[in-house]
């Protein structure tokens, strides 16, 4: 342990003192929590130890680890928990150090009310694949469910990602940070499919997309827009690039478009191909076996993030009358209006509120929901064929 | 009924059943209660994307105004209202384009608001489905029923529902005669008759603690509960509601509605499932079930009061009869305790104290279930000290939260043994804004889920069981008087510490 200290100093200010073992950890929990609740005490308030969750995060970098325990503090509130963060330097040598903090957190100055939640630091340095779930397990919160947020691409197969999901109800994690899209979204596509009935899969990047299923659905609660779905000719999907448009992050458009396909039955004819500037172009053929062209398109748009959907057009028609559904980002990007156009004229337009959330309250959303969803698994499914 | 088109997207999506398009006509368009509730809500649910794509708001009233005007007020109401600030402009401009409104100063008048719905459903889509809602003062209810029947109002395609608010009537007789006007022109499952209190959170988590748990039903009944307590406290006086509160007080006002509606849910048997007739159902048979409260009785089974002046939250305020409006002899209840037996299996026996009041000490709203103490003593008496009956709290307004009071060791040498509550509140563990109840109810009216609004059968037996007591009253002069920012009249306190109890301190 002395050894490990020695190789770079944990910032206590922000994680807390270091304990030696899980006993010592947990007896200096029950220390904070006493010194809190006298705290407390002394100004007429009391404290709520509650927790809904156990939640562990795994990183590999002191920043993403950072960054994922700030978050959390924010969501302290809304979904107390104790939340295990893991950070495995996996250059440096070996050995797992705990290192705890406790935060509480005041939800308003008026309130009586306190919630506390802990954070646990687990810094593990080297190889310590094969150790990593058992400095878990002795700190996890018993008959709550745990959450595994795994930063970075998760390296399927490999035995530390193994062990940890073992212990998860539910994996989380962000295919907007997926360098290789066409490559990780099928291999998600199957650990997905083994992990049915063992763990639940989030992809934060889905969540982000829930409000352009809800706006795109809408136009077809209309009774007479309906058959359009059935007769759609065209998709093309936007996304944002940044200004140079060297990083391409397509993975949120190409759920879109998977989550389209698996809705409404349409096949892969011919596999993803490359097309201008980035971009992604390939034919499937609908449920009726006729052909259409589906396009996605990266663009530069001011105000968004990388890899976010940026618009979406989808053209439809029998000859007799062509229909367009349009939603487009307004210059202010917190707003998008959604068109319909029938034979070249615009026939409704509204304007519909989209924040773009940050990565807090997605997983605030997420961390509601227990259960798998099937429509994502769906989606990434006729992604696969796809590719 | 419209014939329901399936839509293969919605699947999966937060709100599988969204409201099909569709236009909402608000009587009383430019009242109180369009511009502090109905707009409000429409609008936030417009921001959280849970409004059909093809909407319009169409308002009557009887003074003319333009489009451009109604909006303009409408605009402002909702930017003071709104439960989230400040107003999106974008969103409400667009909300805005498809409200609209016709004058109906007269029964011919009522042609022009069937052309411009006519004209809607062209222009947008809607299919003809429409909501009436009546915020207009009760009185105004009949004849615009009528006319919305004999103008031909509700359309040949779609759906058409009426809400209506409360109160439903004044008596038995008032509400029947109600309900036969509006089934002149609506069946009964196209009726939505409003109570606010069960679109509130809380409420419907009645329901959700005692059903989706399996550890508080088997202890929920006479042999475990001593007792239940009902409380809904307001600290406001009667404001500028005085020409209103006077013909109704706090019977009408509060016990029929509310307070029957929260005594049944505590009351109710398992329904079979959550939906509009297994919940109804199983409501209607607890007010069946409740004891009458006979003339003989009064005494001690109910009690009134009236507020005089006194102090609120320090400050000084005057009594109800010297409130503005109100009549200075006036013998309206201000205040009202009640001891209720629901005689069925489960309750035989068991009292459920209700209460409410205006200017009582402060604004909560609760249900207590007070647990019988343990069977036998198996600590000394001076160890037993500062114990309490096992209570489980269930708290409506404000911070609202369950708690669960039960008996802990003091950590000393030796057992002293003390009451401690835990505590679940919902803000700490569910930070997101609960939608007012207003939103839910209208969105669920627009969806044509009735499983929150009252049922005729529901209706009339909350009134056959007031009607006795109103009418005892009002020939018994005036009621026994309490300081404002006290927990009512002495009265009250005699009818539970009759049976040894006493009322909680919210």
């Amino acid at each position: 342990m002395a050894q490990a200290l020695a190789q770079g100093p944990v910032d206590t200010g922000f994680w807390g003192t270091r304990a030696a073992g899980v006993a010592a950890l947990e007896r200096e929990l029950a220390r904070l929590r006493r010194a809190q609740t006298a705290h407390a005490r002394e100004q007429g308030r009391t404290i709520a130890r509650a927790s809904v969750l156990n939640l562990v995060v795994y990183a590999e970098r002191e920043v993403h680890a950072r960054r994922a325990a700030l978050s959390i503090s924010e969501l302290s509130l809304r979904h107390p928990s104790r939340a295990i963060v893991l950070l495995a330097d996996r250059g440096a040598r070996e050995g797992v150090e705990g290192r705890i903090d406790m935060h509480c957190h005041l939800p308003s100055a008026d309130s009586l009310q306190q919630v506390c939640y802990e954070q646990i630091l687990l810094r593990a340095r080297g190889d310590s694949d094969e150790r990593l779930a058992s400095a878990v397990i002795p700190l996890l919160v018993p008959d709550l469910p745990v959450f595994l947020w795994w930063t970075g691409n998760p390296p399927f197969g490999r035995r530390h990602f193994e062990g940890l999901t073992a212990l998860a109800d539910r994996l989380i994690f962000d295919s907007a940070d997926f360098a290789r899209p066409d490559q990780v979204l099928p291999a998600i596509a199957r650990v997905s499919e083994q992990a049915r009935g063992r763990f639940g899969i989030t992809d934060l990047n889905w969540t982000r997309l829930t409000p352009w299923r809800e706006i795109v659905s809408t136009f077809f609660d209309v009774p007479a827009y309906r058959p359009f779905l059935d007769v759609i000719t065209g998709v093309r999907v936007g996304f944002a690039v940044d200004m140079d448009g060297r990083d391409i992050h397509p993975s949120q458009a190409l759920l879109f478009v998977g989550w389209l396909a698996s809705r409404l039955g349409w096949r892969a004819t011919q596999s993803l191909a490359p097309a201008e500037a980035g971009g992604l172009l390939f034919a499937m053929a609908r449920g009726d076996g006729a052909p259409m062209m589906v396009r996605v398109r990266p663009r530069f748009e001011r105000g968004l993030d990388e890899g976010d959907v940026s618009g979406v057009r989808i053209q439809s028609g029998t000859g007799a009358v062509m229909a367009e559904f349009v939603v487009k980002r307004q210059p202010d990007p917190r707003h998008v209006t959604a068109t319909t156009i029938l034979n070249g004229e615009r026939r409704g337009e509204r304007v519909v509120p989209l924040p773009s959330p940050d990565v807090v309250e997605l997983l605030g959303e997420e961390l509601a929901i227990v259960g798998s969803d099937a429509i994502y698994e769906d989606a990434l499914q006729a992604l696969v064929s796809l590719t | 009924m419209a014939t329901t088109v399936v839509n293969p997207l919605r699947e999966g999506l937060r709100l599988a059943r969204t409201p099909e398009p569709s236009t909402i006509v608000i009587f009383g368009g430019s009242g109180d209660l369009a511009q502090r509730k109905l707009l409000p809500a429409l609008y936030n649910l417009a921001l959280q994307r849970l409004l059909p794509a093809a909407f319009a708001v169409v308002g009557a009233a009887r003074q003319p105004m333009t489009d451009d005007r109604f909006r303009a007020e409408l605009r402002d109401a909702v930017a003071r209202h709104s439960r989230t600030k400040p107003l999106n402009e974008e969103v409400w401009k667009s909300f805005a384009e498809h409200i609209h409104f016709v004058a109906t100063p007269n029964d011919a008048a009522y042609d022009d608001l069937r052309r411009r719905l006519d004209d809607v459903d062209r222009e947008l889509g809607t299919h003809a489905n429409r909501l009436f809602y009546l915020a207009t003062p009760p009185p105004a209810y009949a004849a615009i029923i009528e006319a919305i029947g004999a103008h031909g109002l509700r359309g040949e395609t779609g759906w058409a529902r009426v809400v209506v608010e409360k109160p439903f009537g004044r008596d038995l007789a008032t509400a029947m005669k109600l309900t036969e006007i509006v089934h002149s022109v609506f069946r009964e499952d196209e009726v939505f008759r409003i109570d606010h209190y069960l679109g509130k959170e809380t409420v419907q988590n009645i329901l959700v603690l005692r059903f989706a748990n399996g550890i508080f039903e088997p202890v929920w009944n006479r042999q475990y509960v001593d007792h239940v307590q009902i409380t809904v406290a307001e600290s406001l006086g009667v404001e500028e509601r005085a020409g209103y509160y006077e013909q109704a007080g706090a019977m009408r006002d509060i016990v029929q509605n509310h307070l029957l509606q929260l005594l049944a849910l505590v009351a109710m048997e398992p329904p079979a499932a959550f939906d509009d007739r297994a919940v109804r159902d199983e409501k209607v048979k607890v007010l069946r079930a409740l004891r009458p409260i006979r003339r003989e009785e009064m005494a001690e089974r109910a009690v009134r009061g009236q507020y005089d002046a006194g102090f609120i939250e320090g400050t000084r305020v005057v009594g109800y009869r010297q409130e503005p409006d109100v009549a200075r002899t006036s013998s309206t209840e201000t205040f009202v305790a009640l001891k209720c037996f629901v005689d069925n299996w489960r309750w035989e026996g068991t009292p459920f104290y209700v209460r409410t009041g205006k200017r009582l000490p402060k604004r909560s709203t609760e249900i207590a279930i007070q647990f019988r103490i343990a069977p036998h003593r198996v600590f000394s008496r001076e160890a037993s000290a500062g114990l309490e009956p096992n209570a489980l709290v269930l708290r409506i307004q404000p911070d609202e939260g369950i708690s669960l009071k039960f008996g802990a060791k003091v950590p000393v040498q030796g057992i002293r043994i003390r009451s401690v509550n835990m505590d679940f509140v919902y803000g700490a563990s569910f930070m997101v804004d609960a939608p007012d109840a207003y939103e839910t109810l209208i969105l669920d009216a627009l969806r044509g889920d009735a499983t929150l609004f009252t049922r005729r059968d529901e209706v009339e037996q909350q009134w056959t069981f007031v009607d006795p007591i109103i009418d005892a009253w009002s020939n018994a002069g005036a009621p026994p008087r309490y300081e404002a920012g006290s927990w009512g009249p002495a009265e009250a306190d005699r009818i539970v510490e009759r049976d040894g109890r006493e009322w909680r301190k919210p």
